[in-house]
């Protein structure tokens, strides 16, 4: 009798196993990557219906986060400003660029600029501004280097994880409450941003919640 | 080694707590029921083809189908929108409270509104006002829902047909300038109560236009018998309010002054302050109570008298007398020389008056005699005169200016109508249709006046029967004013624009009288200016403040005025002698319900759903009658499966029937039954609809309170009724624990050391302990000797915590949904029960056994000994609820959110979504659960959370991060009107908390558990007089051992306070 599995069969299961084996690995770093907020937010940048250009408000005219963003000392939520912020210098300056004609119409109009939301915490998610900008957590922290942005941009994962990272440790990214604001804050020659953290933390007396009710409700 | 716990049971000397007489009787049934996780049903899916397996395999199947198309992957484009010009003081995402009132028959309640973005989602009390400070009932906290309910009409109809204001104004100016030509008497206007000084001011301005024009008022619960009786005994225009906390003995007959028909919210808080014990030594008051039915009162009563509402009258009298032998007085010899002689109502013992009045008079003018406000005017005079005797009048009972002014009754309005005399009828609230007396016959009359228009919020009977039905706002859409109990001022602020083009009763007056439409406050500020008579700049001020704070302090006050005691005497020859009641011929008496009061609510969910507290009853009414006259009519109820199998009967008075259920309530007067009206509103909208069972049809205006001759004949017919008072059965361990202030004095420790707490051996936990290294420390406690288990907290909860209505069909399953219930346990013998409330919500464990079984630790605890719940992690197994020795985890059986209630069944198939308006009313703060999750009482942890962030904020680079004691209240707390419940941080040894976790008398639920609940109770302490006849003076179980034998262990594990301090 012949056989019945020709000799190349000797080969089969290795091969299926190996081909098994990279197909798993793929799917499993392509999960790891692809399917996490790093991939899936990082990098979001739609366009708005105003191309506002934070680098030329900021870093040019040296505008203040909190002069359009006036809730995020007070609130859970950080305001977009409403049209009557930007109309407060866009009657003088550049008043007929037809860039700003969105704004001219929702002013004329009285309808909201409807704003595309880039940064999105899920709904049980309960996540305040104001407690963190006035313990010490720069803007940067979460939001990245907006000054630098003509677009706006995810510039962070916002994950579970990544939160964790900074409630575990905010010595890492504690900074003087007059510096909140400066996204651009280096510490000072001499010191270490550890050594004031930890001098931050020491001195306000900060523990950030890292059970789950600190966030969920 | 598995630890089995044995529960113990009760010693067998002990007294025995029952809640329903199925588990007083023990039948085979509830016997089964108890050693069930859930309801029978409730955990299967036993009326479903598709078993739960094959459903997880379509389910898989179908995940896998979707997988592959990757539909989900792309992120949504979302939009932020904000204001074009940011109105003033608005801070998005930061709340505000703005103080209103809710406008009420007897006077208004001021209240806080908080409003998220501008939309209110949760009443509070006035902090301010003196006669609330803060507390609220659950009528004000469940107001908000009406607001928001999707029945509510949105257009103007005419004839039933969309109408356009134009055509309305048209009307009016017809109908005005044809009224002129005759003074008005063609007019006619039928108004609720609202005591609103504006619409008094309006009503004048209009009779000013038409003199002959008619203004009556109906309010089906407010007959105004109280004022009738005030004015005979102390001239006209008074009227007679309680000063609870004034009286350190109060009798109060047939009047329920806890509930919410009969009494204020002040009369709860004047109750409580007397009654708060917290060392041995401190005073209590005495409350006696006669009533036919048990109430919240009977709850609270040290000793309690079943006595029909017919018999009060003869019972009075007798009291009299005896007040009169004890401290002869000239007044009540007036008052009484006229008076029948009267026989005593059966089964009463003369002793329990004489030893009741002895103590009335021993407390001199610290004494008040309370007669409910529905009895006739000659019983209510005779109350009067009694503490007029007792020298109560100007301590414990004040005399004021009457509050609301004299109109025409519903009656001789009736009659102008069947002259043909009125062609026009104006209705501002109100339901006459449904709820005037049965004899009149609203319905007729109403289709033989040929104009009709009505102002009401609600569609209900009156307005499909009128030709015109104009939308009316919710209190919290229109500028108004009304006048609180106390006689203060209160203002209605609105909160949001009317969600629909909705009018106020004033600004529907204006169009009567040819006024413009009043810009904003312009009314109620003219009004107000008016009373206050200020000068401009002044004005300005004031007005300012009173908005601002809410209300106008009562600047007339108290009258302290003098008895009439011979016009009391003129009314006493009319008190009837009690009528002989027996199985054929039976006494009714229309009771108010606690739930949807006379029908207004019927359309709200949460008042729905929330159990009456002494029935447990939800979603429904029934005839209340106590077991012996249910036996002798062969009427029974059962218990099956947790829900209530009721007989239903065909009950007659004169020629009117109904057919209704009956409940056999203990503690109910014999051959006497309470029916509760405000139920079987079809028109209301999907939530009345189909909601017990209309005991107006049975009321006419001679039979409005009491009827005599009722009869009841058993239809064969059941009914079934979804009672929560099963659900959750602790069983038998001791959970209530009560001493007589005596045995208190003796043994202030006494509730430590009940049945098996006693004997605790040292105890341990398998698992290890939560750090609880946090700043504060979270407990809570509740007094059970000042909560009168008026369910205001179930409601606040259910408010603040965005707790979904579930429906009559899954209350019968047991699976309602509220965090906060409060437990009604009858002690004694059936027909002659005491009853303690004892409210339950998560005790927060510090060794939970929850978290403990969950395999995904969506359930843990925090470093400030709260016991959390991750609702996004949960995945719904259930083991938490199962481990949970209190039965205080409620699970999302559906998308209760989402998914009509009567179509839960449907599945995937049912209609997606709930409605707009309704998705206002959610607290932004607390997540919205979805199905298959897993929750509990969280104390409040979204305030808990916004008080430490607003500290923190606060701090900025300071290092003092903590929450101010005081400064921060969980829901119920806030709501409570007896302040039984308090809250607050461990950590800080002066808090109120700390302090009263200390107290002797404090003590946790199955203690020997050893779970550490930082729930605990303090033990209920009542003030029985020995002297009365059947006293029970002592509450304590006896021990059985020696006192040095067995205790060395007791109180190791009690408090871990010094853990972690």
């Amino acid at each position: 009798m012949a056989n019945i599995f020709p000799r190349w069969t000797n080969w089969l299961p290795i091969k299926i196993l190996v081909c098994v084996a990279v197909v798993a690995a793929s799917v499993i770093s392509g999960m790891a990557y692809y399917f996490t907020p790093k991939y899936t937010r990082v990098g979001y940048q739609p366009t708005q219906p105003v191309a506002f250009d934070h680098s030329l408000h900021v870093n040019q005219l040296g505008m203040d986060c909190r002069y359009c963003h006036t809730g995020v000392e007070k609130s859970s939520h950080s305001n977009v400003p409403g049209t009557q912020t930007c109309m407060n210098c866009h009657t003088q300056i550049k008043s007929l660029s037809p860039k700003l004609a969105p704004i001219r119409d929702s002013w004329k109009t009285g309808q909201p600029v409807p704003w595309v939301r880039i940064h999105k915490a899920p709904d049980y998610v309960y996540f305040n501004h104001s407690v963190h900008v006035n313990r010490g957590v720069s803007c940067v922290a979460c939001h990245g280097q907006v000054n630098h942005m003509e677009v706006v941009y995810h510039a962070k994962p916002h994950s579970m994880g990544w939160c964790l990272e900074c409630h575990r440790a905010p010595q890492n990214h504690l900074r003087p409450l007059d510096q909140i604001t400066n996204l651009d804050w280096k510490p000072p020659a001499g010191t270490t941003q550890r050594e004031l953290g930890e001098k931050f933390v020491h001195d306000w007396n900060v523990n950030p919640p890292v059970s789950c009710s600190g966030c969920h409700r | 080694m598995k630890r089995i716990i044995e529960h113990p049971s009760a010693p067998a000397n002990g007294r025995t707590y029952w809640r329903s007489l199925g588990e007083y009787a023990r039948t085979p049934d509830f016997e089964e029921w108890l050693h069930r996780e859930f309801p029978a049903g409730a955990a299967e899916w036993d009326n479903d083809p598709l078993s739960r397996r094959s459903f997880l395999r379509l389910m898989g199947a179908s995940l896998a189908l979707a997988g592959l198309g990757l539909s989900g992957c792309r992120r949504p484009e979302a939009h932020l929108v904000p204001f074009t010009q940011t109105p003033e003081w608005v801070i998005s995402g930061k709340n505000m409270s703005f103080a209103t009132a809710q406008p009420r028959r007897r006077g208004a309640v001021p209240l806080l509104a908080t409003t998220f973005d501008g939309r209110p989602t949760k009443m509070e009390g006035n902090p301010l006002h003196p006669a609330s400070q803060g507390a609220s009932d659950n009528h004000a906290q469940a107001s908000v829902l009406d607001l928001y309910d999707p029945a509510r009409r949105r257009h103007l109809t005419r004839s039933g047909k969309k109408a356009e204001v134009s055509e309305l104004e048209a009307e009016i100016n017809r109908i005005r300038a044809e009224a002129a030509g005759n003074g008005g008497a063609s007019l006619a206007i039928l108004a609720d109560e609202t005591l609103s000084p504006t619409r008094e001011r309006l009503r004048a301005e209009l009779l000013r236009q038409f003199p002959q024009c008619t203004w009556a008022v109906y309010e089906p619960l407010a007959p105004g018998r109280d004022l009738e009786a005030a004015a005979a005994a102390f001239g006209t225009g008074t009227e007679v309010r309680p000063d609870l906390s004034a009286a350190k003995t109060i009798l109060a007959v047939d009047c329920d002054f806890l509930g919410s028909d009969e009494g204020d919210i002040s009369d709860t808080r004047g109750f409580a302050s007397g009654r708060r014990i917290r060392k041995p030594g401190d005073s209590s008051n005495r409350l006696y109570v006669a009533e036919p039915r048990f109430s919240l009162t009977g709850t609270m009563a040290d000793h309690r008298l079943r006595l029909r509402a017919g018999a009060v009258g003869s019972f009075l009298l007798e009291l009299a007398r005896q007040v009169r032998s004890l401290r002869p007085n000239s007044e009540l010899n007036v008052v009484l020389s006229k008076s029948p002689d009267l026989p005593l109502p059966q089964g009463v013992d003369p002793a329990w008056i004489r030893e009741c009045a002895a103590d009335l008079v021993a407390q001199g003018n610290r004494s008040l005699v309370l007669v409910g406000r529905r009895q006739p005017a000659a019983v209510q005079a005779l109350g009067y005169a009694i503490n007029a005797a007792l020298g109560n009048v100007g301590t414990a009972l004040r005399v004021q200016p009457r509050l609301s002014a004299p109109s025409t009754t519903i009656q001789s309005l009736s009659e102008k109508i069947r002259s043909n005399s009125i062609r026009t009828l104006i209705l501002l609230g109100g339901d006459p249709v449904y709820n005037a007396p049965a004899e009149l016959g609203w319905a007729n009359l109403l289709a033989s006046v040929p104009n009709t228009f009505h102002l009401s919020p609600v569609f209900n009977a009156t307005s499909a029967m009128s030709t015109w039905f104009i939308p009316g706002t919710h209190y919290l859409e229109a500028w108004g004013d009304a006048l609180a109990a106390d006689g203060s001022t209160l203002c209605i602020q609105p909160m949001i624009q009317p969600l629909w083009a909705g009018e106020s009763q004033l600004e529907f007056l204006t169009r009567w009288i040819g006024q413009p439409k009043p810009m904003g406050p312009a009314l109620v500020r003219e009004t107000f200016s008016l009373r206050t008579k200020l000068g401009a700049e002044k004005l300005e001020q004031e007005w300012n403040d009173f908005v601002r704070e809410g209300f106008l302090t009562n600047s007339a006050g108290s009258t302290s005025r003098a008895l009439n005691s011979s016009g009391v005497a003129a009314l006493l020859p009319n008190i009837d002698s009690p009528a002989s009641s027996e199985a054929g011929s039976l006494e009714a008496v229309f009771t108010h319900s606690g739930a949807v009061d006379d029908g207004r609510y019927a359309n709200n969910g949460w008042l729905q759903e929330w159990p009456d507290p002494m029935t447990k009853l939800t979603w429904d009414n029934a005839i209340l009658l106590s077991s012996k006259t249910a036996d002798s009519l062969g009427l029974k109820n059962e218990i099956i499966n947790g829900i209530l199998v009721a007989d239903m009967v065909k009950a007659t008075l004169g020629t009117r029937t109904v057919e209704a259920p009956v409940v056999v309530a203990p503690g109910h007067a014999d051959f006497a039954v309470s029916l509760p009206v405000g139920y079987g509103q079809d028109f209301l909208g999907p939530v009345a609809k189909g909601a017990g069972f209309d005991a107006y049809a049975l009321r006419t205006t001679d039979s409005d309170y009491i009827a005599q001759g009722l009869r009841l004949e058993r239809t064969g017919k059941t009914r079934q009724l979804a009672v929560t008072q099963e659900h959750q059965v602790m069983e038998g361990r001791d959970l209530v624990r009560e001493a007589a202030l005596s045995e208190f004095n003796q043994n202030p420790g006494w509730a430590k050391k009940v049945g098996m707490d006693a004997h605790i051996p040292k105890n341990q936990t398998f698992y290890p302990s939560p750090k609880l290294t946090g700043e504060h420390q979270w407990a809570m406690v509740v007094d059970l000797s000042t909560c009168t288990g008026c369910n205001a907290c179930v409601t606040a909860c259910t408010a603040e915590n965005n707790i979904p209505v579930v429906g009559k069909d899954q209350v019968m399953k047991g699976r309602e949904m509220h965090w906060i219930r409060v437990d009604r346990y009858y002690t004694g013998e059936p027909e002659e029960p005491e009853a303690v409330s004892q409210p339950v919500a998560c005790m927060q464990c510090e060794n939970a056994p929850c978290e403990t079984v969950c395999p995904v630790n969506a359930t843990v605890h925090n470093e400030e000994g709260l016991n959390v719940m991750a609702y996004n992690r949960c995945i719904g197994t259930r083991y938490c609820a199962n481990n949970c020795p209190y039965k205080v985890r409620r699970f999302n059986f559906f998308d209760y959110n989402q998914r009509p209630l009567d179509k839960l069944y449907w599945g995937p198939l049912a209609p997606k979504g709930t409605e707009e308006t309704l998705k206002l009313q959610k607290n932004p703060n607390v997540t919205v659960r979805m199905r298959g999750v897993m929750e509990k009482c969280t104390f409040c942890v979204q305030r808990i959370e916004e008080a430490k962030i607003n500290a923190r904020v606060k701090a900025r680079d300071s290092d003092n991060i903590r929450i101010p004691s005081g400064s921060l209240q969980t829901a119920c707390q806030q709501a409570c009107p007896a302040d039984a419940i308090v809250f607050g941080d461990l950590k800080d040894e002066q808090s109120e908390v700390s302090q009263l976790r200390s107290l002797p008398q404090n003590y946790s639920l199955l203690e020997y558990l050893n779970v550490r609940p930082r729930l605990t109770y303090l033990g209920r302490i009542r003030n029985p007089n020995p002297a009365m006849p059947g006293a029970r003076t002592s509450y304590v179980p006896a021990h059985g051992h020696e006192e040095s034998h067995g205790h060395e262990n007791s109180g190791e594990n009690q408090n871990s306070e010094e853990a972690h301090k």
